[in-house]
This record gives structure tokens, sequence and C-alpha cells, in this order.
């Protein structure tokens, strides 16, 4: 693996093209397409495919990776079981609805082994352990009631003590007053107001039972059975470059900010949205048995938090066959 | 550019540019205000922050603008031509028009929140979406104006191509589409804003870049300054638009007929029978279960996603849980029309009474034009947001949108419809020194009503589109946000359930409008009743 300098700006600014190319002209053989669906738009949260494409390690593998982003109204599913994309980002509850409707998906790696939700609140006011909910207006999305439901049956908490008030996703009710506290990731709103200079406390709600693995990669059965090479190369890759951002998060904020110069990210928003997703993704676990791993202890428990979601799960839809490839390579 | 040139034409006094100049200031001076009382409330920018935040990042926001820019415009190109096709093959077997404005509106009224996904999977990565949803935004906006346009010339026009022996040809040629300018432009303006709503909604669905891609990560990232300059710079280059399309059109079109409209031959406009009428319910509903079962599968579109009307069917009467599901659309519709109704009103009312209100007083047009065509064109995915965080959350937020929506283009379809009074009426309305409020109770009210009734009816399409992105976005409640919950659960029976009855309410919305309007213009307008 050769380690090459970050900075590519004059690359990246030919636009769009330049994201369907390896990063530069390497071996002449045959690169098999693929696409990779990402749960959202581009930013430091997919930090770990940019290095792996940066520094061609599916290039090496006879992989060309496209990226392909998401957003509000791009659901993961359709672009995956249509084969366009041969892996999605997706999240366990998702994954388990999605199958409950009938597509054959599986779970192949786990990014998030803790899942990012948290209750966020200002130190004035603070929501520290789940009981602290009781008596609070809480500003989520109505969508979310299933989750907010879940915690309290973890926890004990009377859910009608809280009052729930539909808000968008965006700080601003927050700070405004007009509610006590929020249901957002640990990565996103309590970033945007630490940037604002407003200092929030989060209540990460997998540190209250709540076991649902986030930023999980699903791939179709039909692509398990017939494309088992890329599926492993594309997830070597994502492993290598996930282990790379570990070892320096502000570099990946960096290649982040440049790789995507019509975003507009700002690089100290990127820096700790980087170190902060860093709890979440990595554990003794993954330094044990290598990143994306899990048990079947952690499975156990997501199939429990889930079924308090409404949702009926079989352990079988982690399937970890091409992980210990990954790994065993 | 003057906003000047927004100004209708026409009109006879239009305000001066140093009114326009003074007008201008007023709604500057004014934002500025509302922005500092609101300030640290992480709500509303001001222009000065808004300018110096565009001037920090010229470059950013010009290459956003670029990318947005150019897929509305191409969407733009699209579907107008799209409604032009649509228009002359009405025009051309005149049997069909009916049925193509159905179809055509079915398709209109299909919500974004639905189609949006779809066609990421159809196009792939890359812009096709965007063009897609801009085209879709505009191509009926036009259409129906095309098709009242086309039809308002004055009989003796007919009877001059006929004296020279010419045919159908001709008088579609010298007379039909003369008499359909001023209305194709008044669509053609009107789709200026939509286009760029819809390539920014587009880029909702999976984007590298562009003004709709900023505008999430401005509102999840706090960043006040950013969401209102995307908004300001969408606003005014919707405005530019405008003005620009004004111009051309009235470079192009020639001036309102000088004589009175053609009234309907004796043996054809007869109110149709009910008879009828149900054939025609019953073939368009065929058409589009056919275009419907159909398209998945041209498209090669997966059927876990992709539901058919016999899915639906089993969804919502034969399956298991029928009653459960129908349960569910039904509380969210409710939640839906309780805000869509009041706001579909409101705005009809603003938008017919400033037009009127602009013809008493056209003095009024400095500061009323830049205000309406700036609240239109300002892109409600960026803004609904924040506007429900400042109208609240109840009632009034959402409704006011809706209001906004449906306010403008009644407003200039209004405008439009003041200016068709026949010359010839007006001379004798001045000879008998009528004043202005005469003229506008005798003359300019009915020669508007056409275009008041097409403005209506296109309107329920908006008002439905409003409520359910701002559902989406911002309040969490009715069909909208039902739908975004049903695609990212997979739940793709209760999202076409949606799709469905999203359709098909707005397309009756839109057929009681135009059983009302068959009553007033078999009085006011009969020309327009002609087949």
């Amino acid at each position: 693996m050769i380690r090459r300098p970050m900075t590519r700006r004059g690359v990246l600014a030919a636009g769009g093209a330049t994201l369907a190319l390896p990063a530069l002209p390497r071996l002449a053989r045959a690169q098999s397409p693929a696409t990779l669906q990402l749960s959202w738009l581009h930013s430091v949260q997919f930090a770990g495919s940019y290095i792996a494409q940066e520094r061609g390690l599916w290039a090496d593998s006879g992989l060309d990776v496209s990226l392909s982003p998401g957003g509000p109204n791009a659901p993961v599913e359709p672009p995956v079981i249509s084969g366009d994309a041969l892996v999605g980002i997706s999240a366990a509850d998702y994954t388990a609805a999605a199958v409950e409707q009938g597509a054959p998906f599986k779970i192949l790696m786990v990014a998030m082994q803790k899942n990012p939700f948290v209750i966020a609140s200002l130190p004035g006011n603070p929501v520290d352990v789940p009981a602290d909910l009781q008596g609070k207006r809480l500003g989520m999305a109505l969508a979310n009631r299933p989750v907010l439901e879940a915690l309290c049956t973890l926890n004990d908490v009377d859910i009608d003590a809280i009052e729930m008030v539909p808000t968008q996703y965006s700080a601003a009710p927050l700070l405004n007053g007009e509610v006590d506290c929020l249901l957002c990731w640990e990565t996103d709103l309590p970033v945007a107001m630490a940037i604002q200079g407003v200092e929030s406390r989060t209540m990460l709600m997998a540190d209250f039972g709540y076991s649902v693995h986030s930023q999980t990669y699903i791939a179709s059965e039909e692509s398990i059975a017939n494309r088992r090479d890329e599926l492993v190369a594309l997830l070597r890759g994502e492993a290598q470059g996930w282990d790379a951002y570990r070892a320096d998060t502000e570099a990946a904020a960096a290649l982040t900010v440049e790789k995507f110069p019509d975003l507009g990210l700002d690089l100290e928003t990127q820096e700790l949205q980087a170190a902060r997703q860093v709890p979440l993704m990595f554990s003794d676990l993954t330094d044990a048995s290598g990143f994306g791993w899990w048990t079947d202890d952690t499975v156990a428990a997501n199939v429990e938090t889930l079924a308090l979601l409404g949702r009926t799960v079989s352990p079988d839809l982690w399937d970890r066959s091409i992980l210990e490839e990954v790994h065993a390579g | 550019m003057s906003l000047a040139a927004a100004a209708p034409a026409g009109l006879g006094e239009a305000p001066s540019r140093g009114q326009t100049a003074l007008g201008l200031v007023a709604i500057l001076l004014l934002w500025e205000l509302a922005a500092r009382a609101l300030a640290g409330a992480y709500l509303l920018a001001g222009p000065a922050e808004v300018a110096a935040y565009l001037g920090q990042n010229a470059g950013l926001m010009g290459r956003a603008l670029a990318e947005t820019l150019r897929n509305a415009a191409a969407g733009f190109v699209l579907g107008n031509l799209a409604a032009v096709a649509l228009a002359a093959l009405a025009l051309i077997v005149p049997r069909a028009e009916r049925a193509v404005a159905a179809l055509a509106l079915v398709v209109f009224c299909l919500p974004l929140v639905a189609t949006g996904p779809i066609l990421r999977v159809v196009f792939g990565p890359g812009a096709g979406p965007q063009v897609a949803l801009a085209a879709l935004a505009v191509y009926f906006t036009t259409l129906v104006p095309l098709l009242v346009g086309l039809r308002a010339a004055p009989a003796t026009w007919f009877d001059l191509v006929a004296s020279y022996g010419r045919g159908r040809g001709a008088a579609l040629v010298h007379v039909r589409a003369m008499a359909a300018l001023p209305y194709l432009f008044a669509g053609l303006q009107i789709a200026a804003p939509a286009a760029i709503l819809g390539a920014m909604v587009g880029e909702f669905t999976g984007a590298e870049r562009g003004m709709g891609v900023l505008a999430i990560q401005a509102m999840r990232a706090l960043d006040v300054e950013a969401t209102w300059a995307l908004a300001t710079l969408a606003a005014a280059t919707s405005i530019l638009a405008y003005a620009a399309l004004g111009a051309l059109g009235r470079a192009l079109a020639p001036e309102a007929p000088p004589a009175l409209l053609a009234p309907p031959p004796a043996t054809e406009g007869a109110r149709r029978r009910w008879s009828d009428r149900a054939v025609h319910a019953v073939v368009v509903t065929a058409l589009a279960l056919a275009l419907w079962q159909a398209t998945p599968w041209l498209l090669g579109l997966n059927p876990f996603f992709a539901k058919g009307p016999g899915d639906i069917w089993a969804f919502l009467v034969s399956g298991p849980g029928a009653a459960e599901h129908r349960a569910t659309l039904g509380t969210a519709l409710g939640e839906t029309a309780l805000y869509a109704v009041p706001g579909y009103l409101a705005g009809l009312a603003l938008g017919a009474g400033l037009a009127m209100a602009l013809v008493l007083a056209p003095a009024l047009a400095a500061v009323a034009m830049p205000v309406a065509v700036a609240l239109r064109s300002v892109p409600i995915v960026t803004t609904a947001p924040l506007l429900v965080l400042l109208l609240g959350r109840g009632a009034v937020g959402t409704t006011v949108i809706v209001a906004v929506m449906v306010f403008f283009p009644t407003f200039v379809a209004c405008l439009h419809g003041l200016r068709q009074a026949p010359g010839q009426a007006l001379d004798v309305a001045d000879s008998f020194a009528a004043g202005r409020l005469a003229r506008l109770v005798h003359m300019q009210v009915p020669a508007m009503l056409p275009a008041f009734f097409a403005a209506a009816r296109m309107a329920v399409p908006a008002a439905v589109l409003a409520v359910t992105v701002v559902e989406w976005l911002a309040t969490g409640r009715g069909l909208g946000a039902l739908m975004a919950l049903s695609a990212s659960l997979s739940d793709y029976g209760t999202l076409w359930s949606c799709v469905v009855l999203v359709a098909v309410l707005s397309a009756l919305g839109y057929a009681a409008v135009g059983a009302a309007e068959r009553r007033v213009l078999s009085v006011y307008a009969a020309e327009q009743l002609a087949r």
C-alpha cells in the first residue's frame, strides 16, 4: 500500500467524473465497477470510504468503486435491491423493516457498533439519564416515537410523562427554548451547536440499552451468492480505510473537505464530527477482531431492541461469512 | 435589472422605476428590522448578513447556483416542450383533449416525495432526477393556460382565415398561436420558480452539488446566514427569469385582442350530459391504471418498491390488515386537509384580490409585485422549516405556506386575465366616462374569469405539493410525513397508497373547480366552453 499525499485538489476540481475513476491511472488490468450507496450526503461520516478510494485500496484488488451519495429523499434499499448498488449503508432497524417487506438483504459489516441516537440537552436543564426525560419537552420527528418507546421500556420510564414536540431536524428549537431536549445523532446537531459556541450535553441511548447497529453494510442474497469476491474486496477496502481513519481523524476530515469542494464543508465541523464518531465505531471488540465485527451476543441484544421497535428479526439477518474472509485475508 | 420589468404591461399606469426602487428599499428595510428583532433565535438572517455571506462564499454559491440552474433550465425546456406537444395533440385530435389533460393532471399530481427515489433508481447517479422533477414541476402549469389561450381568439379572425380559403392549419398558425402567446408566457413565467424548486428537490435524492444540497447542510449546521443566502439567491434568480420571460412575452405577443371574444358556435358547447362525463371518467381511470401497470414493467423496476394497481388493491381492500391501512391513511389525510383547504382558499382570495387592487391603484404594484414574485420564488424547501418555526407548528404556519404557493399563480393569471378585457368594450366604458371601479366590475373581472379559474384549478395540485412538502420537512404530520416515513421503512404499500390518494384527490379537486368554472363561464366567457 502506497501512502499518497492528501492534497489533490487539482484532480478533484475536475468534478464528479473523477469520482467514478480510480484516483490515478494505475494498473492496466480491467477494473470491475461497483457502487456503494451511502445513506446521506457526502461528509466525514463516510471518510473511511474516501480514504479507501484515494489510496487505491479498491483499485489494487481490481474494483472500481463509485460512491453514490444519499439524501433526505434517497432511500438506500431500492438501488441495492435493483442491483444498481452492490452494497448499501443502512441500519439494522431499516434493514429489518425491508426484510419484513420481503427484501432478501443481509447485514455484512457494522460500522457503528453503538447506535448514534442521543438525547441532547443544555447544561442548565440537563438530561443525563433516561429518568431525567420525565416532565421535559422533547423535540423529535414523530416518526421516531418507536425509538423513544423502546428507550422508555428499557429503562422503566413513563413515556406519558414526556411531552413530544414534533420538530424538524435542527437544533434551533432547543436554542429557542421551544423544547428542553432533542432526539438526534451524537455526530450532527450537537456538533453544530458546539461550532456555534453553544455547549450541550448528550445522553447516548446505546449506553442505556438501546442496541441497534447503525451504518451497517447490506447486500442482497443474490449478490452474496454471485459477486462474493467483489463484496470481499469492497468491504476489505472499507475496513482498511476506516483503520486509517482512526489513526488520523484530522487528516480524514481534511481529505473530506478537499474531496468535495462544492459541498462547502467546514473543516472544524468535520474534525469534531470525525472525533465524535470514533467511540461509536471502535471498541475492544473491533480491536480484537477487526473493523465492523459483531458477536452472537451483540446480535442477540439487537434482536431484543428491535423487538421493542416492533420488528421480529432472526439472527440470520447478519451474515458473517464475508467479514470472516475480509479479516482472514 | 429593474423590477419594473416584472410589472405587468398593459395595465396603463405601471409604477415608475423610482416607485419600484422605493418599494424595494421598503422591503429590505422591513426584512432587516425583522431579522434584528429575531437576532439570536437562529431563525432569520437579514439582508446585510445575507449579502456578507454571499460575498464571502461567492465561489461556492456560484458553483451551486450554476449546477441547480443548469438542471432547472434543462427541465424547464423539456417540460415546456412536452406541454406544447400535448397542447398540439389536443388541438389536432380534439376528441383526445380531455383525456390528455386529465392524464397530464394525474401525472402532475404525483407527489415529489414518492417520485424522487423512483426517478433516482431509473436514472442512476447524476442529474437525471433533478431535470425530471423540474420538468414535471412545469409542464402542467404551461399546458393549462396554453389550452385556454388556443381558444381565446375572436370569431372574426377565424372568419377572416376562412374567407381566404385557408383551413385549420392556417388558423392554428395565424390565429390560435398568436392568441395563445400571452397565455403561454403567463404559464412560462409561473414555471420559472417551479423549475428551480423541482431541481432543488431532485438534489434531495442524492447529489454531490447544488443549492438543494447546500440548503440541507445549512439547516443541520444551524447556519442561518447560509440558509437565507440560498433562499435569496434562488428567489433572485427566479425573479430575473420571471422578468426576462415577461419582457420576452411583451416583445413577441401582440396587443390584447381588440375585438369581442368568439361566442360558442350554436351547434356545440351545450352542457355536457352526465353520461358523457361518466364515460370520460371511466376512460381516464382505465388509461391511468394501464399507465400505472405498464410503467414499472417498461422501466424494469423491482416489484419490492414498484407496486402495481393489484398490489395496492390488496393492500387497501382485499388483503390482510386492509382496514388498518385505510385507517392510517384516513388519519393522515384528515391532518393534511385541515391545513390544505383553508390555505388554498386564502391563497385564491389573496391572488385575485391583489390583482384587482392593482388595477384600481396601479401605484401599489411598486411594492406588491416584487413581494409577490419574491414570496413565490423563495423555494419552500429551504424556508418552510424556518417559517414553521417562525409562525408556529399549528395551523398558521402550514396554512400560510400553502396560501403563498397558491397566491402567486392566481395573482399572475388574474393580472393577465384583467388585461384581456376587449378594447372595444373598454372604449365604450371610456365614452360613458366610467370610473376605474365600474370598468373593473363590468369589463375586466368578467374578462379575468377564464384565467382565474384556470389558475384556481392549477392551484389545487400546487396546494397539495406545498402542504405535503411542509409536512415532510417541518411538521412531521399528515400524508407528507407518512410518505417519507414509509419510504424509509420500505413500507411501499403505504407509500403507493398515499401516492394514489394524493393524485386522485388532487384530480377530483381539480375537477370540482372545473365544474364550478363551467357554470360561471357559461355566463361570462362562453367561448371557453366551445369545442
